[in-house]
């Protein structure tokens, strides 16, 4: 499998066939993903039509990533395709528009593979919530692949497909990414039209890209990003080309890195800590200027993602009632009780906790003390972050602070915290894989930028990926 | 949380949830209520809360009928369980006297 940016290239120049790469895409997915199961659905049938007509094609006029293939995680609609969230709830939904991704892609000329496994609603950070089957990490098929776009990142990075859309709440890009050896980019709130996909949290949502390479989560943003007012929280920016300059000198020299002094208040698998301690020399060592800084409220950060998030949810999965679209229930005598068993019979214990958590923290006895709060200390944290920034340009973590785990097994709630201050405060980031642990499985760094800093984390984020001495070419052996 | 007011959230969120179930969402809802008690930690009594990072302003627009295709009528009518022509069907809500 070769880089998108490099296929694009290959492809419009006719040096190679559409179809071929679709067809190496298919037939590494039906070598690995009996085993991988990163895949809901597959259009293979349509997706070799859309490459055949790509190759016949006489006009030179190229889109910017016609003929190359890509995956959509479930919760992002295709018009005609069917929709589920990896929930029995949306089991038999079709999408009856394109989200406003989808339409962006589909202008550039990008090919629908399949759609890929999730948690359901995005609620989890395994992949194991998902109604349909769980996803293996392809490093090791014994461990989660992280979530909830653990199935866009396990295709990705078992080499199924170049490149794949995630959606991204409390790091559901960036930590299964990161736990799968590749790039996994969340960009700044507003940048990236939410329209058309299935909301979770609102206030938090973004969707973003999965990637081999930082050259690729540019090259895909640059098609995705830009102004829609069919999502009201989309900024109105001017089109970017985020790959434009991207390799060009000096980037790191004299660059201000923040390490959060917070990192030793918390458990950390010791070999995460060792090869982050590599990567921060190795920043050093092209003269970027290292600095501590001091954020307390990052303590706060699991309490207030799960009071925002859980209310966020209970608001959002209202509007799954069973009578628009969506499973309902025969056993029904009432409206009420259509409303009850509808929801009950058809979501995840995981989705059902959330929503009776976040109904009772909007309640009207609670509200203050709970969901008010929150909003309050959300404030802080954002303060916090605002003057951090006056003494770094970036801020640098480890991706996760533990390894992936077993099926079964849980991650311990601080293990992405680094990630959710990102969505917390609006903030872009990126994880770009880092090393090879002892027992085989890969690691990733995380660069969080200022809102809106997205085209310098990308040039950050390509830099230090030239100085990691990670392989992005390597694929695991299945 | 008590089983009382579980129920009482269930009811209000609309949610049928299993008799065998309430002890496991009152063990996991009640740990998550720790949070709650976290967050009253700070002094954050002059903090406005954030309900968005944006400081975007609400647009008003004309309140305008745009047509919209019978083929996405048709569509949109297609995802519902229970429909009659142009109408979604649900349950009686209105008691006959």
């Amino acid at each position: 499998m070769i880089r998108a940016k490099e296929l694009s290239i290959k492809i419009c120049s006719k040096e190679v066939k559409s179809v071929d790469v679709v067809k190496e895409c298919f037939s590494r997915i039906k070598e690995v993903d009996s085993k991988v199961k990163a895949f809901l659905k597959l259009n293979e049938e349509s997706a070799l039509r859309q490459a055949q007509r790509v190759d016949k094609k006489e006009n030179k006029k190229c889109g910017i990533l016609e003929g190359i293939p890509i995956a959509i995680k479930d919760n992002i609609m295709v018009k005609g395709e069917s929709m589920t969230s990896a929930s029995k709830y949306l089991e038999r939904y079709v999408s009856p528009y394109d989200a406003t991704v989808i339409e962006k892609l589909k202008e550039a000329g990008t090919i629908f593979i399949g759609r890929t496994n999730m948690d359901e609603f995005a609620m989890g950070g395994s992949t194991e919530t998902s109604a349909y089957k769980k996803t293996a990490n392809p490093w090791n098929i014994e461990y989660i692949p992280g979530g909830s776009s653990g199935g866009s990142a396990a295709a990705v990075s078992a080499g199924m497909i170049p490149f794949a859309l995630g959606s991204d709440t409390g790091g559901s890009i960036r930590q299964p990414a990161g736990f799968c050896g590749i790039v996994g980019y969340k960009p700044s709130y507003g940048l990236i039209s939410r329209y058309g996909a299935c909301a979770l949290a609102s206030s938090f949502d973004q969707i973003g890209t999965l990637t081999k390479n930082v050259m690729d989560a540019a090259l895909l943003t640059s098609v995705i990003a830009g102004k829609d007012y069919r999502d009201p929280v989309c900024q109105p920016n001017e089109w970017i080309d985020y790959t434009k300059g991207l390799n060009g000198p000096d980037v790191l020299k004299t660059l201000k890195i923040g390490i959060p002094k917070q990192l030793s208040d918390y458990k950390i698998d010791p070999e995460i800590t060792k090869y982050f301690n590599e990567a921060v020399n190795k920043l050093k060592a092209e003269n970027a200027q290292v600095v501590e800084i001091d954020i307390p409220a990052y303590k706060y950060v699991p309490a207030l993602y799960k009071v925002i998030m859980c209310a966020e949810v209970s608001a959002n999965i209202a509007t799954f009632d069973g009578i628009r679209y969506g499973y309902r229930s025969p056993n029904s005598v009432s409206l009420n009780d259509q409303y009850a068993k509808s929801r009950g019979e058809s979501l995840g214990y995981e989705v059902k906790k959330r929503i009776l958590f976040g109904t009772y923290v909007l309640g009207a006895k609670n509200y203050h003390r709970c969901y008010h709060q929150a909003q309050k200390v959300r404030t802080l944290l954002i303060n916090q972050i605002e003057q951090a920034y006056k003494q770094c340009d970036f801020i640098f973590t480890p991706a996760t602070l533990q390894m992936p785990v077993k099926f079964g097994e849980t991650l311990p709630e601080e293990c992405d915290i680094f990630l959710i201050a990102a969505n917390l405060a609006g903030l872009a980031g990126i994880t770009v894989p880092c090393s090879f642990t002892s027992n085989g499985m890969p690691m990733g760094v995380h660069f969080m930028g200022t809102r809106f800093s997205d085209a310098k984390l990308f040039k950050v984020a390509n830099a230090f990926e030239k100085v990691a001495s990670f392989d992005v070419d390597r694929y695991p052996t299945l | 949380m008590l089983k009382e007011e579980l129920e009482t959230t269930a009811f209000l969120a609309r949610i049928d949830i299993k008799d065998e179930e309430k002890e496991k969402y009152l063990k996991d809802i009640n740990s998550m209520l720790d949070y709650i008690e976290i967050l009253q930690e700070p002094s954050v009594a002059t903090l406005k809360p954030t309900t968005h990072v944006t400081e975007l302003k609400n647009v008003w627009r004309q309140d305008i009928v745009k047509p919209c295709s019978r083929e996405t009528i048709e569509q949109m009518l297609n995802g519902a369980p229970e429909r009659e022509g142009t109408f979604y069907k649900i349950k009686k809500v209105i008691e006959a006297q």
